[in-house]
């Protein structure tokens, strides 16, 4: 029997909410899919577009970045930048025909461990149907 | 209508009073049909100067190469630069303004004015004339041009014969300038990106076919790059070595050094090389369409800025080159920006 396909996702978590919010869910024994794998930032406004297509040139099969609520973030507003520069991102990965649902973006607080899980969860499921991802995967 | 001799005098005006050290405008080639950028450094050369349909390129860019120049001098010359620009160079210019790359002291524009036409799309004209060569073009009472071959003068639809961008233009006269020439006409464009449907329209799968089928001709010149008003950076994440390699450098840190992409003309590199490129322009480029016109392979390359400019609009409701105050796009933000997407 083949084996079923288990997604790659690449998480840029930011240090003060979004990567606390998964220690929680880590702490807390809550169960979630092993696909992620998380890269701690020190902001969602630091996520460059280019980590972002690295990480599919690379070989992700699904990108995620979370960062603070709106007003809750450390630095003030640099999650309001990110909002600003995913929002373009997505409009341009969606245009060149990427799958929409290969790329996504979540506020997830540090006390919301259980968000966190269920947004992987969620993620997992819509990147099963899609296959892997070999659109933007390096070809050489 | 510009008239060309209003254009000299001006030019001619400015270099006997010394002020400006040289013009940059557009001047007769050897081709016949379309003009090099001239350099116009004294009031004897103005008579090179021309302004017609074929003035298709953006001399912005060479504002960056002065302002390199300049810095490398000892005893720079401080006055500025005489500068031709038409709406959308204008544009450009406004966006280097904004980003603090040149100073308003250091460039007079000259403006020029398309009216209610624009410049031409070289190979849509070759088409149109089919093997004819034209030797002259000029502009006629709206609407039309007239282009000399060798067989006489045939007088063209300007629509049939237009570059794309100036069927989408949204400044066809410039909105910075020193003196104008030309009148100030507000041509009305029903939809600014009605080029761009054409390929949003289509399914996710068409969409990926055709940008895969684009993007694998590329073969990485970097020609975008270099016409690119807006492409000033010293560094890019696109050449390799984009680190200084002193002798202390060591091989560890060399081959540690990220690599974003590789220089391989490929298809995964070419898209990463293609949206970074189009993500840095996202607010910035004005659509003046060098990118497109210099690409060897056809690329349309011009999309991919279209489709951000557009997103800017509708998202954010910003519009790049028309206010040199204006915060930049990514650096700045409002409350109400749409989230809808985020979980």
């Amino acid at each position: 029997m083949a084996e079923e396909f288990e997604p790659k996702i690449v998480a840029f978590l930011c240090k003060w909410c979004s990567s606390a919010g998964s220690d929680l869910a880590g702490v807390s024994r809550m169960e979630y899919p092993p696909n992620v794998v998380p890269i701690q930032v020190m902001c969602s406004g630091s996520v460059s577009p280019l980590y972002v297509l690295s990480a599919f040139n690379k070989g992700a099969d699904g990108v995620l970045v979370s960062g603070c609520h709106p007003g809750d973030c450390h630095y003030i507003k640099g999650n309001f930048y990110a909002r600003r520069r995913i929002a373009l991102v997505k409009r341009l990965l969606d245009f060149i025909g990427l799958e929409p649902q290969r790329f996504q973006m979540s506020w997830v607080s540090a006390a919301e461990g259980t968000k966190y899980t269920q947004i992987i969860k969620d993620f997992v499921q819509e990147l099963k149907p899609l296959g892997p991802q070999t659109k933007l995967r390096r070809d050489l | 209508m510009v008239n060309l001799e209003d254009l000299k005098k001006e030019a001619k005006t400015v270099l006997e009073e010394g002020k400006v050290k040289y013009i940059i405008g557009y001047e007769k080639s050897a081709n016949g049909l379309m003009p090099v950028p001239g350099f116009i450094k004294s009031p004897e050369e103005v008579e090179k100067l021309i302004w017609t349909p074929a003035c298709v390129y953006n001399l912005t860019k060479f504002l960056v190469d002065e302002k390199r120049r300049k810095s490398r001098e000892k005893k720079p010359d401080e006055r500025p630069v005489g500068l031709v620009v038409k709406g959308c160079d204008s544009r450009a210019l406004v966006v280097l303004l904004q980003e603090k790359f040149i100073n308003r002291d250091d460039v007079f524009i000259i403006g020029v004015s398309c009216e209610e036409t624009g410049v031409i799309d070289e190979k849509k004209l070759i088409k149109k004339l089919k093997g004819k060569k034209a030797e002259k073009i000029e502009f006629d009472e709206k609407d039309n041009f007239i282009v000399t071959t060798q067989e006489g003068k045939v007088k063209i639809a300007a629509s049939e014969v237009l570059a794309e961008r100036c069927l989408e233009c949204k400044a066809n006269s410039p909105v910075i300038y020193d003196v104008l020439l030309g009148e100030k006409a507000k041509r009305s464009v029903d939809n600014p990106f009605q080029s761009l449907e054409k390929i949003e329209s289509l399914p996710e799968r068409e969409r990926w076919k055709f940008w895969k089928e684009q993007l694998s001709k590329c073969i990485r010149c970097y020609a975008c790059r270099s016409v690119c008003p807006m492409c000033y950076c010293d560094e890019c994440v696109a050449d390799t070595i984009n680190f200084a390699v002193t002798a202390d450098t060591t091989a560890e840190e060399k081959a540690q050094k990220i690599k974003w992409l590789e220089k391989s003309p490929v298809k995964s590199e070419n898209f990463v090389y293609h949206l970074v490129r189009a993500i840095h322009l996202a607010g910035r480029c004005i659509d003046c369409g060098e990118c497109e016109r210099v690409c060897p392979l056809d690329i349309p390359i011009r999309f991919l800025n279209k489709k951000l400019e557009k997103d800017a609009k509708e998202l954010f409701d910003y519009e790049a080159g028309f206010d040199p105050e204006q915060p930049s796009l990514v650096s700045s933000f409002k409350d109400e920006d749409p989230e809808d997407f985020i979980r």
